[in-house]
């Protein structure tokens, strides 16, 4: 790999040498890599008072003596020190470990002194203009603005760009560009028949409208999100995020224009009125990672989440390293520590906690349902109103029957609530396996005690020990208490009322909990009365349930031996309103209650006989409608129970302060910081708050020098494998010059001209001439541009490795075409996520969700699908927006021997050997390339497929084996040998680097 | 029918001569590492990490604090404390009892090291190994202090110390990745905590530098094994296929990367009869076997994989990372320690031993510990048998053995209630950067260039302890 990795390197200078030193070219990357660590913008770092990283500090005159003299190399004492050998006065100093400068760079600032030190602001920093088209040797071969600005360079260069591909390999490639999959054999048929002049432009259009095209442009977005099914960290949990993910595909087959995409992704929450996929859409701020890990400190992992925020977001629209800046000013760019942590506080002020849910989304959240369970949402409201309507008729009509009925109430009739019951109970008892309650569950306990003591457990489940994991309902010190643990002390919930329940008479208690794992969802209530809380500890985070019986007057332990007498326990699976409570509270039997003059009664008097008309002793059709609207709430509310929530930003009501940290550390917090954009960069436009939507607004703003560069130069990065920038992730110092920077800027005022619209931009890219160029290559070109940066010829790479599945999937017929919904679990080696937590194993789908595009396959983040790390997916474990392409053995095993893949193979022998006709072999090869094998090729796969229909007939038990890989059904009606044979050679043509490659 | 060589000597011309180097040098690393590398004179060429995770009491097995006993139940001094920030999981106790180890130690060899009597083998090797008892981390909870040990940085994102080392000095061994992977559960905490992936992951290094994950079963390596129904004859006859078609089309585009991926294929098959030729043990001798105790004859146990660790070893890998479940021993402590060293003595020590044996361990260099250390005070109850250890970052016990590494030492000294250290503290950018001196580099000049910045293992951090050191 050396000589791989660093022929590029070595031509670079080659690349870009020109008679001018052109300081942002030439100059500026030497200073930065070499000088500015200690002569740069890191000024706690500076020995002295010069730097190179402004004109005034390194031309300023030191005492008579001057670093740099404009077009006077002999005084320029930075040259004289760099040149200094192994003299201990060269710079940078050997004591510190630096290596001396090249020559070649040394030179280059002879040369670029002499020539009058002409200083530059950073490219990246200064808006792009439009340029001037230039001229070219050969204006027919322009196709677009965009052949221009490559042509010119070619010309410079004296090379000529390379002829058009063939029509098969353009479609081959175009197609996967814009979907991500292979063409068909009709569309391919369609295409090589249409020989009218729009012919290519009808296929660019169909691809772009095709709904494949967002799945495709979704993926890479992901990777820059750092989008993952899991929470990452410790547990690794799963986490419910593929609302968000749905929105982006959405929203790039809709062509939402990227301003619009932007602000909505950073800041959809805060748009007036915003509607709800808007806020889903600000999810992209919430895909980081998320601690759940007990006896973390909450406030350290608070801070790393901000840090991701303004990291993830710097990347993706600025191109900048900003998180550089986090423990010091940066040491390359214009960026103070106190910048980062004014960029910090746009997003340091959503209602969240450092210590996150370790199953599931952390807050804040939002119930996101579906378009189809919104519907089904409104249809269960509907029939609530409808419930409703029936339920007051009839309880109007009946209105004089419940005064008659309250006249004639038995003495001795009694009611409570009865839907959702456990119980009752009397007694101290052990009861057994009811009330199984967990950490999501609602529900409510609650009963009647006479205490003479004030400690004492009066029911729950969990072991007969103090703190013991489950749930526990106590007299502490007379206080009303409720404990849910898991583990004592760091994971779980103790909260107790203030006031006291007295002792030595018969009072009601009950505790509701609604299942959220918070103190704010418990409440407790004393006679009926709720009691304000006093939360003792917070941090519920994991599973309470246990085996362990229902026991009432027993349980925590012999110490917590409840004293005195239990009655009328009555458990609910639910979380009773207060309402509910007081009616549970009151004691009185109806006939007591109806006594009480109609006036007189209290709301839980009231209500509680009410209720018992209405649910006990009403006619039926009252009953009847009063059952059947409860029913309807409880449909509807286990309904939207089960919606899935979308993590969302969210501002804070109050403003927090936001401090700079100390070395970046949590816990030294230093001067306080206003929210605002970097000093170097524009300011807010006019008008706009200085919020997370005022910030999203700037990156949008016309003015501001990097979004639609940075943008561009990702896209670009997808069709052609690097950026014009190469290091799309830094357009700062240490990045690297642009390779065409009119290009670049071209296409970032085009961006910007066409209302940021994203698909036309596709568009302008695969129409211009540059890209349609056949990549055939000579030895000579190869050698000169082994990375294709002049892009005289057009792209040939390796397939990322949704692509590489997918195609797989497409050509054997398996695909399964649905656009999002939850993740999907398709084939990976059993024990992978076992082996290295001990704790459960990947349960694999069965059906169609065995068959999905890659961008649905569930990712978690401690254990990545393999066959996507093989082929160097971005882990998501952070913002990745470089693509990176290695070539490795795994690679090589995964695609002969995964199950995907072997599968695969035998679904498209069986299409070979059904829809090939005379030609299967010719077929097969043509699905996965896109062309006819020469005869030499055909001569080889013939002669092989030969030769495993001969082992394969000698040893049919062999064939079954092979052909039985996969959970797709065997199709019978195929010779059993014929089909092992085809399927090795599909296998093999899935394995031509042709087929793995975009050429 | 083509072949490898005929591709050769076919397409060289085409090919061109970086292509033909790849062709040699490109495996799972480039053989040759980078240029410049290594620096020094290396005494290690190898390294086997054994990565007990979950952070091993340091008290309960060699830091010996006698003085303790005495002191059982009482509370722990706040002088001792001095504001060590806790865990949340015992912030909130209210006391804080000192909790004396409950084995028995004694000392061993001739630098006379106190060892506890749950290491009874490792008791045997003492001479062998040096002790520092003085590692410390920043991080209290084991995700970032596994991270921080594995990437010399809290945070996930960073290349592993393995992916580092497969950049810097390449593979000794072409049929096999430079940087291998196993792991075992430990029959103390079965809920320990997980591992990761990304913990041998390459971060930002190309993903070819990632470790490879052997694992106990059919396919020792992902996709390892042919399709049912496919021999090797088959597979040998599809390669050379291959091989022809991607030259024919490849002719056309001059792109060196069809030639590397016609080796890589090549290289793939190799692996096909190089691994399980590696994994499996049969040929090993019944010595071998009471070497290394009973459990070696059980695929995935630490045992087996200590055993695997040497045979790697043997065959040039370069780093080779054990990892070791159970050491979380929050509470039920003696009970899980029990179980848990007997995991893990008798093959830690059998493999210094073995490795000796078979000169190797002059250039092997074995590490062998956790993440961070346990506290001394007892976290949940303390009983007359029973109690239970939090996390503890500010001391720890790390062995190494061979590679350069002086035998039969013991290199610092904590207090007497094994909280602090009270002397030649070393760091875990400390224990890098003397791990790469030992192969030869200096850790300040294994670089990466990222997002702006030359980024290495050791941040910018790391002292070289030279004190453990034979040649310093």
């Amino acid at each position: 790999m050396k000589y791989w990795l660093f022929i590029p390197l070595l031509c670079a200078p080659a690349l870009f040498a020109a008679d001018t030193v052109e300081f942002n070219r030439d100059i500026r990357p030497i200073l930065s890599d070499h000088c500015y660590t200690c002569h740069g913008p890191d000024q706690s770092n500076r020995k002295t008072k010069l730097r190179f990283d402004t004109e005034a500090g390194a031309k300023q005159n030191l005492g008579g003596r001057f670093a740099i003299v404009p077009g006077d190399p002999a005084h320029s004492e930075m040259l004289q020190r760099i040149s200094a050998g192994n003299s201990p006065t060269r710079m940078p100093p050997a004591y510190a470990g630096a290596a001396a400068l090249s020559d070649h760079d040394i030179d280059l600032i002879r040369r670029w002194i002499a020539q009058g030190a002409v200083w530059q602001k950073h490219w990246s920093l200064i808006p792009p203009k439009r340029p001037e088209l230039p001229q070219v040797s050969d204006p027919t071969w322009v196709r677009n603005p965009i052949d221009n600005f490559v042509l010119a360079r070619l010309d410079k260069e004296g090379l000529k760009p390379s002829p058009e591909a063939g029509k098969a390999a353009l479609l081959r490639r175009v197609t996967f560009d814009l979907t991500g999959l292979p063409p068909t054999p009709a569309e391919l048929d369609a295409f090589l028949a249409d020989n009218s002049p729009g012919a290519y432009e009808k296929v660019v259009d169909r691809l772009l409208a095709s709904p494949r095209y967002g799945e495709k442009m979704a993926f890479r977005w992901l990777d820059a999100a750092r989008y993952a099914d899991t929470n990452g960290y410790q547990t690794d949990a799963e986490r419910y995020m593929w609302r968000w993910r749905d929105w982006v595909i959405d929203a790039f087959n809709k062509n939402m224009p990227f301003d619009e995409f932007t602000i909505e992704q950073i800041a959809g929450d805060l748009l007036p009125n915003a509607t709800l996929d808007q806020k889903i859409a600000s999810g992209f701020n919430r895909n980081h990672r998320g601690n759940g890990e007990g006896g973390i400190i909450p406030e350290e992992y608070a801070v790393e989440y901000v840090v991701d925020r303004v990291g993830t977001t710097s990347t993706v629209w600025m191109g900048l390293t900003v998180g550089c800046a986090r423990c010091h000013d940066h040491k390359y760019d214009p960026i103070k520590q106190k910048e980062f942590y004014q960029l910090y506080a746009y997003f340091d002020n959503i209602p969240e906690r450092g210590n996150a849910e370790k199953y599931g989304n952390s807050a804040p959240v939002i119930k996101a349902p579906t378009r189809d369970q919104q519907q089904h949402l409104d249809t269960l409201d509907a029939d609530i109103r409808g419930d409703e309507a029936a339920f007051a008729s009839a309880e109007k009509k009946n209105a004089r029957e419940e005064r008659n009925w309250e006249k004639k109430i038995a003495p001795d009739a009694q009611w409570f609530p009865s839907r959702s019951l456990v119980g009752p109970f009397s007694g101290a008892q052990t009861v057994g396996d009811v009330a199984e309650f967990g950490f999501t569950d609602k529900f409510t306990l609650a009963a009647r005690i006479n205490a003479t003591a004030p400690n004492g457990a009066i029911l729950g489940r969990g072991k007969d020990a103090a703190e013991s994991t489950g749930y526990t309902l106590l007299l502490a010190n007379g206080h009303l208490q409720l404990n849910l643990v898991q583990r004592w002390l760091d994971d779980a919930l103790r909260v107790e009322s203030v006031d006291t329940v007295p002792l030595n008479g018969w009072h009601h208690v009950a505790a509701t909990y609604d299942g959220s794992k918070f103190a704010s969802g418990v409440h407790l209530y004393i006679d009926g009365v709720e009691s304000k809380l006093k939360i003792n500890l917070d941090q519920l985070n994991q599973e309470f349930r246990t085996k362990e019986p229902l026991r009432i007057g027993g349980g925590a332990g012999p110490e917590n031996r409840f004293q005195g007498a239990i009655g009328e326990v009555r458990i609910y699976k639910a979380d009773l309103p207060a309402a509910t409570v007081a009616v549970l509270a009151t004691e009185t039997p109806l006939h007591g209650l109806a006594a009480i003059p109609a006036k007189n009664r209290t709301a839980a008097q009231r209500d509680k006989l009410h209720l018992a008309w209405l649910d006990a002793y009403s006619p039926e059709p009252v009953r009847n409608s009063w059952h059947a609207l409860e029913q309807a709430h409880e449909d509807r509310d286990k309904f939207y129970d089960s919606i899935q929530t979308v993590m969302v930003m969210q501002e804070r009501p109050d403003v927090r302060e936001t401090h700079l940290l100390i070395r970046g550390s949590y816990d030294r917090p230093g001067e306080k910081v206003e929210r605002g954009v970097p000093a170097i960069l524009p300011p807010l436009p006019a008008g706009v708050p200085n919020n997370r939507l005022g910030l999203a607004k700037w990156f949008v703003d016309p003015g501001n020098p990097l979004t639609a560069r940075v943008t561009v130069n990702r896209f670009w990065q997808s069709y052609f494998g690097t950026g014009i920038v190469k290091t799309v992730d830094d357009f700062g110092s240490q990045g690297e010059w642009p390779s065409n920077p009119e290009l670049l800027d071209w296409l970032a005022t085009e961006f910007i001209r066409t209302g940021w619209n994203v698909k036309q931009m596709q568009k302008t890219i695969v129409m211009s001439a540059t890209y349609r160029q056949s990549s055939r290559a000579s030895e000579e070109l190869v050698a000169r541009d082994p990375e294709n940066r002049l892009l005289a010829r057009g792209p040939r790479l390796r397939l990322p490795a949704e692509m590489i599945r997918d195609q797989a999937l497409a050509v054997s017929g398996l695909l399964v075409e649905k656009i999002g919904g939850p993740s999907v679990k398709p084939y990976q080696p059993a024990g992978l996520w076992k082996e290295l937590s001990g704790g459960e194993d990947y349960q694999q789908d069965k059906g169609p969700a065995e068959y999905r595009r890659s961008l649905y396959t569930f990712w978690k983040r401690a254990a990545p699908p393999p066959m996507m790390m093989n082929f160097d997916s971005a882990g998501r474990e952070m913002c990745t927006v470089r693509e990176t392409r290695t070539n490795t053995p795994l690679q090589a095993l995964d695609l002969m021997n995964d199950r995907t893949f072997v599968e695969a193979s035998r679904m498209l022998a069986a299409r070979m050997m059904r829809e090939g006709g005379a030609d299967p072999i010719g077929y097969g090869f043509r699905l996965v390339t896109s062309r006819q094998p020469t005869d030499k090729e055909m001569s080889v796969l013939t002669r092989g497929y030969a030769y495993y229909l001969d082992r394969f007939t000698k040893d049919e038990a062999s064939a079954a084996k092979l052909i039985a890989e996969g959970d797709a059904p065997v199709d019978a009606s195929l010779n059993k040998p014929a089909l092992a044979a085809y399927t090795n050679i599909a296998s093999l043509m899935l394995n031509l680097d042709e087929a793995v490659t975009k050429q | 029918m083509m072949n490898r060589r005929s591709l050769l000597t076919g397409g060289a011309r085409a090919l061109g001569i970086a292509a033909l180097a790849q062709l040699f040098g490109e495996d799972f690393a480039h053989a040759e590492g980078l240029s410049g590398i290594p620096q020094f004179k290396p005494t290690a060429k190898r390294v086997i990490y054994l990565f007990q995770s979950g952070a091993p009491s340091q008290m309960d097995l060699f830091d010996y604090k006698p003085g303790l006993a005495n002191l059982r139940s009482t509370e722990l001094p706040a002088s001792i404390r001095m504001g060590q920030r806790l865990t949340g999981m015992t912030a909130t106790q209210t006391s804080f009892p000192v909790a004396p180890s409950m084995f028995k130690f004694a000392q061993y060899g001739q630098q006379g090291a106190w060892v506890s009597e749950l290491m009874p083998h490792t008791a045997k090797v003492v001479d062998d190994l040096c002790f520092i008892k003085s590692m410390n981390t920043e991080q209290i909870n084991h995700d970032p202090a596994v991270t921080f040990c594995q990437t010399g940085f809290q945070l996930a994102g960073r290349p592993s110390i393995g992916a580092w080392l497969a950049y810097g000095l390449g593979s000794e061994n072409k049929d096999l990745p430079a940087f291998v992977v196993m792991i075992s559960q430990g029959s103390g905490n079965p809920n320990d905590q997980p591992l990761y992936d990304r913990l041998w992951g390459s971060g930002f290094l190309p993903t070819r530098y990632q470790g490879v994950k052997f694992r106990a079963g059919a396919d020792p390596v992902l996709f390892l094994s042919n399709p049912p129904g496919v021999d090797g004859a088959m597979r040998r006859r599809f390669l050379d296929d291959l091989a022809s078609l991607n030259e024919m089309n490849g002719a056309q585009f001059h792109d060196p990367e069809v030639a590397t991926r016609v080796a890589q294929y090549e290289m793939a098959y190799r692996m096909q009869t190089s691994v399980p030729e590696l994994t499996d043990l049969s040929k090993e001798s019944d010595k071998t076997f009471e070497m290394y105790g009973p459990e070696a004859r059980r695929p995935g146990t630490f045992a087996a994989n200590c055993l695997l660790a040497r045979r790697l070893a043997e065959r040039g890998v370069r780093f080779i990372q054990l990892f070791h479940r159970g050491w979380d021993q929050h509470n039920n402590l003696p009970a899980q320690i029990r179980g848990q060293s007997k995991d893990t003595d008798q093959a830690s020590a059998a493999l210094v031993t073995d490795l000796k044996q078979r000169g190797l361990l002059d250039d092997t260099l074995v590490v062998w510990g956790g993440e961070f250390g346990r506290t001394v005070y007892c976290q949940g109850k303390l009983t007359a048998d029973d109690y239970g250890r939090d996390h503890h970052p500010r001391c720890f016990t790390v062995w190494m053995a061979g590679g350069g590494v002086k035998p039969g030492m013991t290199l610092g000294e904590t207090d007497d209630f094994s909280y602090n250290i009270v002397r030649d503290p070393v760091d875990i950018h400390d224990l890098h950067a003397t791990i790469l001196r030992t192969l030869g580099i200096d850790h300040t000049k294994l670089t990466y260039k990222f997002q702006g910045r030359h980024f290495r293992l050791t941040d910018v951090k790391g002292k070289i302890v030279n004190q453990v050191l034979k040649t310093a």
